[in-house]
């Protein structure tokens, strides 16, 4: 069965968040809950003498930042039961402590493909992550299986 | 563990490994990472909910098995000038806490022109199921 959708729904950015500020407590209660000894993002004195001059977070707290409240209204559901199938993150910069990162979203992609369990449709939702300065942090592709 | 070598792109050999680590994320530590991220949804916090969804028993957020992923590699990467710059996870298998996981990867491919490498990763259970799999591509500026 061939998926049918509105193909104007792709590239339409749907979910723009209002600022976050990054703080050191967010970040430190992250790196503990991950378990996360790097000195890069947890000793600020040898951070100094790493890639970026000063401590930042871990890369993976970029996928910590929330879509906005109506986001899942906008992610199509082909009437089947949806799961987080996986992600894929690019890295542009660093998020540093006192940054306010803002999120946008919009549908990437939508196909289908075949596996042992039957049909399956992705939905591919694409969220940059940007900063206080204009800088794009990071683009998040959010892989939802639906079957 | 972070270590505190100063790997270079010259070090680099395709074939190279990452790990094997081994990791035991207790059910705390999985509800403590889901609240820490505003992901205290019931799947990931208690057993008795997660089942009523068809689950086996609480499980990690997808977020924490990309993280630990992550880690894998940054760690590896050490505190010299290597960077990540993507990694992409499938989740094929939901992954439990209370188990002991291996981190694993190894280097499959090198570009010297623009000094990155492709890794490959994942994450399996004590039955070498991988549960979690993933590339991620290194960057080393130039110095």
């Amino acid at each position: 069965m061939a998926v049918e959708y509105d193909p104007a729904i792709i590239g339409k950015v749907f979910d723009v968040t209002d600022p976050v500020p990054v703080t050191a407590a967010a970040v430190r209660d992250y790196c503990e809950a991950l378990g996360e000894t790097n000195p890069l993002f947890t000793d600020e004195q040898a951070a100094r003498k790493g890639p970026h001059g000063r401590l930042c977070a871990p890369p993976s707290f970029a996928v910590t930042f929330r879509n906005g409240r109506h986001f899942y209204q906008h992610v199509p559901r082909f009437g089947r039961s949806g799961f987080d199938a996986g992600k894929d993150v690019e890295f542009i910069h660093p998020i540093f402590i006192g940054d306010q990162i803002t999120l946008s979203s919009h549908v990437k992609e939508i196909y289908e493909k075949t596996g042992r369990s039957g049909s399956m449709v992705f939905v591919v939702i694409r969220s940059t992550l940007g900063n206080q300065l204009g800088e794009t942090i990071a683009h998040i592709d959010h892989r939802f299986m639906h079957r | 563990m972070a270590d505190n070598n100063s790997r270079t792109f010259e070090d680099l050999n395709v074939g190279d490994p990452l790990g094997p680590v081994q990791l035991f994320v207790s059910r705390d530590q999985a509800r403590k990472y889901a609240r820490a991220c505003g992901l205290d949804f019931p799947r990931f916090t208690d057993d008795e909910a997660a089942r009523k969804e068809g689950l086996p028993g609480m499980i990690l957020p997808g977020n924490m098995s990309l993280g630990i992923l992550t880690k894998l590699v940054t760690d590896w990467l050490g505190s010299g000038g290597g960077l990540l710059t993507r990694i992409g996870t499938t989740y094929r298998q939901p992954v439990q806490p209370d188990l002991t996981l291996t981190l694993q990867g190894f280097i499959t491919h090198t570009q010297p022109a623009d000094r990155t490498a492709e890794i490959d990763v994942w994450l399996e259970n004590a039955d070498a199921e991988r549960l979690v799999i993933g590339t991620a591509t290194v960057h080393f500026p130039a110095r």
